[in-house]
């Protein structure tokens, strides 16, 4: 079943940008979904007809089935379904302190008070951040703003959880902890959609990728199916991971007997490597 | 951000004292000095006040200095002209300088006015130097300061950070690019600055609202409070520090230096 689903929608900003046409988006339930495109390709305006900030200009979404409709009571509940974090954490966290803004969404879904602060001490141990709690943002470093924010979300405990580009401004040990710890939340149930310039973690984790270039979708499918193309992985300003780069070179240049899909990972091309020495 | 004041009210050796027992300890402090009619308890919590943020809260000495300096050249000031120009009743000696005197009464308001300038303001002190902002929201919350006043403060106080960091990052990049080389260019540097970050809050005030709407926000913000008790013990203590100053300012009442 599809949690998400857009059809065909178009969006013009005020100013007569052309930010999306035409876009067929799918989030099957449970799956992990990867939005990978170029900067200003269009990626966080899609994010935001997710849960109803911005309104298609035409064409319709549903959410678990039901068609968004934009009166307030029933945004809010589409609200508590999905939970977006921000691409820039500082607009996200607006409270004085860690412990207020993660509690923030919680207490708006009108839980009791020892129940906020449950989930909150459990988002923040999550993603790395317990006892920070009495923290203002502006002492805490940039990855350890982008933690709080996803915590901000966590505590929610939305049934889809959109990320816009997660991993940006971590370092290589944090942006691998964030995915694991969305990999661990999908396993248990949660929905995950992520935009990311980061070819080389996709592979890893996605079930699912989707390339927008210029307000729309080029290329869906396997993370196999869409990086096999290259050609148009290079079109929309991406690259191969690394893996399958040097797969790419060692096939074509020198002419060793690797053929297309290349391995994505650097356990599938292990396995691949092993295979032709054996042979 | 390390040597300002709401680093040190994060960082300092008093951060974990309950926060309504420094608010109340303030506040009382402030009324005494202000109920004294002679200096010596006013000075006295001066001292006192000044030794606590120094061993206790382990502020540097150095920028204790610099932030007391400002009230202290005021209270002087104000100290002299009271003595010179306030008094009516008997001189006390003549300046010898266009014909003006030093009065009796006159000294004596001043210094009384000049040690409440001081205590007060350590008291003041006090309270900025060892209570983040952050903590006494909660506090003024329980204060039943309207709802309204509180958010418009918790926001502000957090994007004044915001702006802060923002304004600090375009000055270096403008200084990087030799925006401040010359009078004329430092003229033109300030004023993009300026249009840039008044365009940048709006646009941020923009950015947190959809945020904040994504989070189920319907009018107003309600997050979790810590609300930790004033102990028994800091009642104790509290109550024990005014009745001696009290009964210093009872006993010092009619005292006067001259
Ligand atoms: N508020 C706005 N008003 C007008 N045009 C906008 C606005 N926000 C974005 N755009 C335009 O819409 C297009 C898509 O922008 P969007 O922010 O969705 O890109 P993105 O894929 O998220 O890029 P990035 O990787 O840089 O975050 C861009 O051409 C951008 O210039
Ligand atoms: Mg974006």
């Amino acid at each position: 079943m599809n949690v998400i689903e857009t059809k065909d929608i178009t969006y013009h900003y005020p100013d007569g940008t052309e930010a999306l046409e035409k876009v067929n988006f799918k989030a099957e339930k449970g799956k992990i979904v990867a939005l990978l495109g170029p900067n200003g390709a269009g990626k966080s305006t899609l994010f935001l007809q997710f849960n109803g900030i911005l309104r298609p200009t035409t064409g319709s979404i549903a959410v678990d089935g039901d068609l968004i409709s934009y009166e307030k009571k029933n945004l809010m509940k589409i609200r508590e379904k999905v939970g977006i974090v921000f691409q820039n954490p500082d607009d996200q966290l607006f409270a004085p302190t860690v412990l207020e803004d993660v509690a923030f969404g919680p207490m708006n879904l009108g839980l009791a008070e020892e129940q906020v602060e449950e989930r909150v001490n459990e988002a923040l141990k999550r993603v790395g951040m317990d006892g920070f709690e009495k923290k203002p943002p502006h002492h805490l470093s940039g990855g350890q703003k982008k933690r709080v924010a996803i915590a901000g979300i966590l505590a929610m405990r939305p049934q889809i959880m959109v990320l816009d580009e997660p991993t940006s401004g971590l370092d290589p040990r944090g942006a691998s902890q964030i995915l694991k710890i969305l990999y661990q939340l999908n396993q248990e149930g949660m929905t995950i959609i992520i935009s990311t310039h980061d070819v080389d973690l996709v592979p890893l984790y996605a079930d699912n990728v989707y390339i927008i270039s210029e307000g729309k979708i080029i290329k869906e499918g396997s993370p196999q199916e869409v990086f096999g193309d290259v050609k148009t992985v290079r079109g929309a300003n991406l690259r191969l991971p690394r893996i399958a780069h040097l797969m790419e070179i060692l096939e074509k240049k020198d002419k060793m007997p690797f053929e297309k899909p290349y391995p994505l990972t650097i356990g599938e091309a292990r396995k691949k490597i092993l295979k032709e020495f054996e042979e | 951000m390390e040597n300002t004041l709401d680093g040190y009210a994060h960082s300092n050796g008093l951060k974990n004292a309950n926060v309504s027992f420094k608010v109340l300890f303030a506040i009382l402090t402030m009324v005494v000095c202000l109920l004294s009619t002679s200096p010596v308890v006013p000075l006295t919590i001066t001292i006192l006040i000044s030794l606590i943020l120094i061993f206790k809260a382990r502020i540097p000495l150095k920028f204790y200095l610099k932030f007391l300096s400002i009230p202290f050249i005021f209270g002087f000031l104000t100290f002299v002209f009271m003595a010179i120009f306030f008094g009516t009743g008997e001189t006390w000696f003549n300046i010898g300088l266009f014909n003006l005197a030093v009065y009796k009464d006159g000294f004596n308001l001043g210094l009384l006015v000049f040690a409440r300038v001081l205590g007060g303001f350590s008291c003041l002190a006090f309270l900025a130097l060892t209570t983040p902002m952050t903590e006494l929201f909660s506090v003024l919350e329980s204060l039943r300061i309207p709802k309204i006043v509180l958010e418009i403060a918790m926001l502000m106080y957090r994007f004044i950070f915001v702006f802060l960091g923002e304004a600090e990052n375009m000055y270096r990049s403008q200084n990087t690019r030799l925006g401040y080389g010359s009078l004329k260019n430092t003229y033109h540097s300030l004023g993009m600055l300026m249009s840039n970050l008044f365009i940048r809050t709006w646009l941020t005030g923009e950015q947190v609202y959809i945020s904040m709407e994504s989070r189920c926000y319907n009018g107003s913000i309600r997050t979790l409070k810590p609300q930790k008790n004033i102990t028994p013990r800091n009642i104790l203590m509290l109550i024990s520090f005014e009745s001696i100053m009290i009964i210093g300012v009872y006993l010092t009442s009619n005292l006067k230096f001259i």
